[in-house]
């Protein structure tokens, strides 16, 4: 029986020779217990504590064999949990070392994110703004016009770009892929287990949130990606789209799944190449556009004819409204004492700007009819117009009914009579009216110009008695050209009898004719002879003669001659 | 080629282990950690049969119940197999498992069924005594599986693809 073993004391008592002696019993104890295998056990403790040290060194080469070849994916399995567990740990217990570390990734990421998303921001808009000024442009507005859609939104349709994923024929009971097809370049996914899910998510929110039987799901929304899920009979086509889709979109995909249906004929939904063909994504967007609404051209044209004809009359009327502009502006320009500033348009009415000299008649008179639709702002001043300058002068000087006055660039010619007060205050007042340059004064006394006109009477008609005669035709006799001299005498007199009288004169020469002849030679000797007498005289000088070709053969004596006869005009009172 | 498909619903009582199944099934993972399923959660797995084409089994992992609700019968709509799972160390789950049967057979008249006894890794501790399963084989297939160490997992689901495309 072995040695009893004596306790340890640990209470912490100093007694050396006590532990001594208790080593030695306790390696005593070993030797008994264990015998020959002491040795080896150390052995192998030695083995362990050294794979221990040398396990940190050998480690990396280790886990670098694991991860290769057939061992790779348990190795990546293994690793997966404490992997995992060691970043949670570490980024509660360090997340500010995390940051830093993850900074140089994260912010380049964002950088590229938000780059990207600009990038087709700013494309979108340069699309719109590209499309605002082309035909396509034009035929989307009258588009938004025609159906009462906003422009922007015709704009993003047709603009923004959509695309058709994957689309699934789910058996509807079961949840079954009957059909699928996918977007060429997609990563393969678990068509099985998605319709599975969408079937049972349909079935959850059916059940949960359903009134009747018609609430189903018929879309949703998984991060990028928008699903549509369009109900049947017996089978439901569920659809993942990228972008914005038009709804048009939706009506095909319900046509599709109908067809589908028509074809199973109550029996097996067929899952031939023809259901396939009639699903796959590029069938299904081209039939979408394809469908769009062709709208009749027809209201486009009436509306494209109706802007012809607002527009063709719209320039008639422009032109119309210059022509009559131009004509006013011509009118007013020949008005003496108003000049033309500016013409505006104010609604239906035309205003017109200028200078109106007191003196002048009213604008408004020079455009007759139109005047009414014409308006005139005034502002005064002097005019120099010939016209304006005499009425002027006859309200400055106050100029009695018998005296003429006529004004001519810038010359002023007074005649007539008038009494003598008057002569002498319009021979110093003459001169200072605005506009007159030079004055002819011709105005006589009143007396004298009673005498005047008294022996005016006298000469007109010694005039008229004065006969030039003639041969033949215009032939004249030997004595017509003293005739003619005299009679050119007399006239002038009569000319300076009339401005002291303060009339006017003016001269019509009348051929007359012998028996023989016809009517109508006779009257054309007439003619001939008159207009003969005017141009002698009016090449002798004399002013205001005309032909009177129109006067009758009323002469009593009969004879190849001309005569001249005076017309008299009294001034106006 | 493309493997038909068929739909498998899971059905047992809770913390049987219908999802460890499914999970060592189909992505040969195990977790100790217990996460009740909620709802319904769907895997698939091509399954190849030795001289048979390939059948693709769409497992429907449906939450652990003690009997069917008006939405876990819409769950089990179309099903071509179910298969009960029971937890070999709860005598009651078999009772459950065998409910849940009953009650989807007014829906599913024709469906395979097989019947999976889980957690054979802890076979100690089974509370269904040896005897109650040669029983049940009589009217069932019966699996022995322990999702822990894979045993029996390929197997019950290999059973049911073939019962499925014979």
């Amino acid at each position: 029986m072995p040695a009893p073993i004596e306790p340890v004391d640990r209470g912490g008592g100093a007694r050396p020779d006590n532990d001594a002696d208790a080593a030695g019993d306790l390696e005593r104890l070993r030797t008994i217990l264990l015998g020959d295998s002491l040795g080896m056990l150390d052995a192998r403790v030695a083995g362990v504590e050294r794979a221990e040290d040398e396990l940190h060194a050998r480690l990396p080469a280790a886990i670098e064999r694991a991860g290769q070849g057939a061992g790779a994916e348990r190795m990546a399995s293994a690793l997966a949990r404490p992997v995992t567990q060691a970043l949670g740990a570490a980024v509660r217990e360090n997340r500010a070392l995390i940051v830093d570390v993850l900074f140089p990734v994260i912010g380049p990421a964002i950088r590229k994110a938000i780059a990207e998303s600009m990038r087709n921001l700013v494309a979108d808009i340069n699309r719109t703004m590209e499309s605002s000024f082309t035909p396509r442009g034009i035929r989307w507005r009258i588009q938004a016009w025609r159906s009462g859609v906003p422009y922007a939104e015709i704009v993003l349709k047709k603009s923004l770009k959509y695309g058709v994923d994957h689309v699934f024929l789910i058996e509807r009971d079961s949840g079954l892929v009957l059909a699928r097809e996918s977007a060429p370049d997609l990563p393969e996914l678990d068509a099985d287990a998605i319709a599975g899910m969408l079937t049972a998510i349909g079935e959850f929110v059916h059940d949960s949130v359903g009134r009747g039987a018609g609430d189903t799901l018929d879309s949703a929304r998984v991060g990028e990606h928008l699903l549509w899920v369009v109900h049947g009979p017996r089978a439901n086509l569920a659809c993942f789209i990228h972008g914005v889709p038009p709804t048009r979109l939706r009506a095909v995909l319900e046509q599709r799944l109908e067809a589908i249906h028509a074809r199973a004929a109550g029996g097996e939904i067929p899952g031939d190449e023809e259901t396939h063909a009639s699903l796959r994504p590029e069938t299904l967007v081209a039939n979408d556009r394809a469908s769009a609404p062709a709208h009749s051209r027809w209201p486009a044209r009436i509306a494209l004819l109706a802007i012809v004809l607002l527009l063709g009359w719209f320039i008639v009327r422009n032109e119309r409204a210059a022509a009559w502009l131009d004509g006013v502006r011509t009118r007013l320009a020949a008005h003496p004492g108003f000049v033309t500033t500016g013409i505006d348009r104010r609604g239906d009415r035309t205003i017109v700007h200028g200078l109106l000299d007191p003196d002048a008649e009213p604008p408004a008179k020079a455009l007759g009819e139109d005047a009414s639709r014409v308006a005139f702002e005034t502002t005064g001043f002097v005019s120099a117009d010939d016209a304006v300058v005499a009425r002027r002068a006859r309200r400055l000087l106050d100029a009695p009914p018998s005296v003429t006055i006529d004004a001519r660039a810038g010359a002023l010619s007074l005649g007539g009579h008038a009494g003598a007060a008057w002569i002498e205050r319009a021979h110093e007042r003459a001169a200072w009216i605005p506009g007159v340059g030079t004055v002819a004064f011709s105005v006589v006394p009143d007396d004298a110009a009673a005498r005047a006109r008294a022996a005016l009477d006298t000469v007109t008609r010694e005039i008229v008695a004065r006969r030039i005669a003639f041969v033949r035709e215009t032939e004249l006799a030997p004595d017509a050209g003293s005739a003619l001299d005299a009679l050119v005498t007399d006239i002038a007199r009569a000319t300076t009898l009339a401005e002291h009288a303060g009339v006017k004169l003016a001269w019509s020469t009348v051929g007359t004719n012998d028996d023989p002849g016809t009517d109508t030679i006779n009257a054309r000797l007439r003619d001939e002879r008159a207009r003969w007498l005017a141009d002698a005289l009016v090449s002798r000088g004399v002013a205001n003669v005309h032909a009177d070709t129109a006067a009758a053969d009323d002469t009593a004596q009969r004879e190849r001659a001309a005569f001249v006869h005076g017309e008299i005009t009294e001034p106006a009172p | 080629m493309t493997a038909q498909a068929f739909k498998v619903c899971m059905l047992g009582d809770f913390g049987v282990g219908k999802t460890s199944l499914v999970a060592r099934f189909v992505h040969s993972t195990f977790s100790d950690k217990y996460l009740t399923t909620v709802g319904v959660k769907v895997d698939s797995k091509e399954v190849d049969l030795a001289g048979r084409a390939p059948c693709k089994l769409v497992i429907w992992d449906i939450a652990g119940r003690s009997h069917l609700d008006a939405l876990n019968m819409t769950y089990l709509r179309g099903a071509s197999a179910l298969l009960l799972v029971a937890d070999g160390t709860r005598e009651k789950s078999l009772h459950t498992a065998l409910d849940l049967l009953m009650q989807s057979r007014t829906l599913l008249p024709d469906a395979q069924v097989v019947l999976a006894v889980s957690k054979l890794d802890l076979v100690e501790q089974w509370e269904i005594a040896p005897a109650a399963l040669e029983e049940l084989r009589r009217s069932l297939p019966v699996h022995e599986t322990s999702a822990r160490t894979g045993e029996g997992v390929e197997a019950v689901f290999a059973d049911i693809a073939t019962r499925l495309a014979a």
